[in-house]
């Protein structure tokens, strides 16, 4: 395009992000999209080769418009990493394998099944967590402390994944695994050969260990639901890598995430108690959009298009940046605090639209009904250790990845 | 010319009319209309294009499927037996030519 027929047109070129920028982004991604958002809703990032898009209308746009902007991308890592998964198709090919889900990940299954396996998961791995925690005096207090993020949420989110695809003959250390090497592959940008060969060695454990439990599943799991309904096989073998890959970090981070922030503000805790259930559900959806698990998507353009002004062109890779939308002032008062009191609002930490989060139920049983409100009430005097610093790190998935806690002894 | 009248709890109105057959909670999304969010795009997943029918109407409905019911089991404003339905599962200009709807003070 040259320069008399982009002044004849509305449109801009989408400003051109320093390459500064993506480095910076791991430890906190939060100021940097401030200041990107100020400037425009969409940037062209060339260390990454995305158009990086930080507006919360220009997502919304995006996630309800699939025929302008495919999840089917060229060349994408998630394919190469995990297979050919749902969540890289486009309906109706989406629509067909998400069916075939069934009810398993719907209310319905939730209180049939998976609460009471959720509880059995809690009871076992608090369990643990005490048992595994360091006694010591603090300001003369016996306490003991330990790190809920790998002694708790790690093993009880793991577990509780495990045993919803119906993995019997896997542990929740390989779910962890499987997970940490796929999402390390799926995000391998810098093109390491060795993330590469872990990844495909998690890739071919699953796909063993999916062919060794096919004859013997249980009816309510995810597999068993997968196979009957006629899914071929590689179809499943790759909609369950993405489980994998999308149902042990999110529940995990988002319980991370809500306890950290409510164990800083203790009026929001206070509060929180005294509502009871209603009060930790809104807890964890607010968590789930101050720090969205998964902070960013692949989409790509399947014409040229102009979005909030900004034009694409065809064929153009976009990072859908939901982690920077979900603080879009435009959509949210104060984003950057964390406030069980604001004005609810749609966020898009599960994202929006046909792919919208198919675990999202999942997720809020097991960490605002089942998993925190108990932890709580459990532990007497929870509170964040004193002497430790919890750390928080990733942008394109962020989440906890230490939350130190103390609570007094019995 | 099929139309959907939406009623706001405040108490405005907004009449949408239809050039094709359309869903109810897909035509609020286009047309701007507040209130209906419709976060899962229309697969009856997330109980966020909640509706109460106007009585002139229920009876002309289509029955609820198992997932719709599931569903309204879990909306954040009051549910309504009768009245309760989810706007992506009721489409406008085939069976239906015409239907007025509450929406809800809150869908999340």
């Amino acid at each position: 395009m040259n320069a008399e027929t982009l002044e004849a047109e509305p449109t801009v070129e989408a400003p051109v992000a320093d390459d500064g920028v993506i480095s910076d982004l791991y430890n906190d991604p939060f100021p940097i999209y401030r200041r990107l958002r100020e400037t425009a809703p969409v940037h062209w990032v060339p260390a990454i080769g995305r158009y990086l898009v930080v507006g919360f209308s220009a997502i919304h746009t995006i996630d309800h418009d699939p025929e302008t902007f495919t999840a089917n991308e060229e060349g994408s890592l998630m394919i190469r990493a995990m297979g050919h998964s749902m969540l890289r198709k486009d309906d109706p090919e989406h629509a067909e394998e998400r069916k075939a889900l069934g009810s398993v990940l719907k209310p319905k299954a939730i209180k049939t099944v998976w609460n009471e396996v959720f509880q059995c998961n809690y009871e076992r791995y608090l369990k643990d967590f005490i048992a595994e925690a360091e006694p010591d005096t603090v300001d003369g207090q016996k306490v003991l402390r330990a790190d809920f993020h790998t002694g708790f949420a790690e093993p009880y989110a793991a577990e509780n994944l495990r045993e919803i695809i119906g993995f019997k003959n896997a542990t929740w250390q390989d779910i962890r695994r499987w997970s940490q090497d796929m999402i390390n592959a799926t995000g391998n940008y810098a093109d390491d050969p060795e993330i590469w060969d872990l990844g495909k060695k998690a890739f071919d454990e699953v796909d063993d260990a999916i062919d060794e439990v096919i004859p013997s599943l249980d009816e309510n799991t995810l597999l068993a639901h997968m196979i009957s309904a006629g899914m071929p096989i590689h179809s499943v073998r790759a909609n369950i890598k993405m489980t994998i890959g999308g149902g042990f970090n999110e529940p995990r981070d988002a319980m991370g995430t809500t306890l950290w922030a409510l164990l800083e503000r203790p009026d929001q805790l206070a509060q929180v108690r005294q509502t009871g259930a209603k009060g930790w559900e809104r807890a964890f959806d607010e968590s789930v959009r101050w720090v969205a698990p998964i902070g960013m998507y692949s989409r790509q353009t399947t014409k040229e298009t102009v979005l909030e002004g900004i034009r694409l062109p065809a064929g153009a890779k976009l990072g859908v940046n939901v982690g920077a939308a979900n603080r879009d002032p435009a959509q949210f008062e104060n984003p950057e605090e964390f406030d069980i009191n604001r004005e609810q609002k749609p966020h898009l930490g599960f994202g929006a639209g046909t792919h919208y989060c198919a675990g999202a139920w999942v997720a809020r049983a097991q960490v605002a009904r089942v998993g925190l409100p108990q932890i709580d009430a459990q532990l007497p005097g929870l509170a964040r250790d004193p002497e430790r610093e919890p750390r928080a790190g990733g942008w394109v998935f962020r989440g906890m990845l230490s939350v130190p806690v103390t609570w007094q002894c019995n | 010319m099929p139309r959907i009248t939406y009623h706001q709890p405040q108490g405005s109105q907004q009449t949408i009319e239809l050039d094709e057959p359309a869903p109810l909670m897909q035509t609020a999304l286009r047309n701007g209309v507040p209130g209906i969010v419709g976060e899962c795009g229309g697969q009856a997943m997330c109980a966020t294009c909640h509706v109460y029918v106007r009585e002139d109407y229920l009876d002309q409905l289509p029955e609820k499927s198992e997932d719709e019911e599931e569903m309204l089991e879990e909306v954040a404003s009051p549910f309504d037996e009768r009245r309760s339905r989810l706007g992506c599962q009721i489409t406008i200009g085939e069976d239906l030519e015409e239907i007025e709807v509450d929406v809800p003070e809150s869908q999340v």
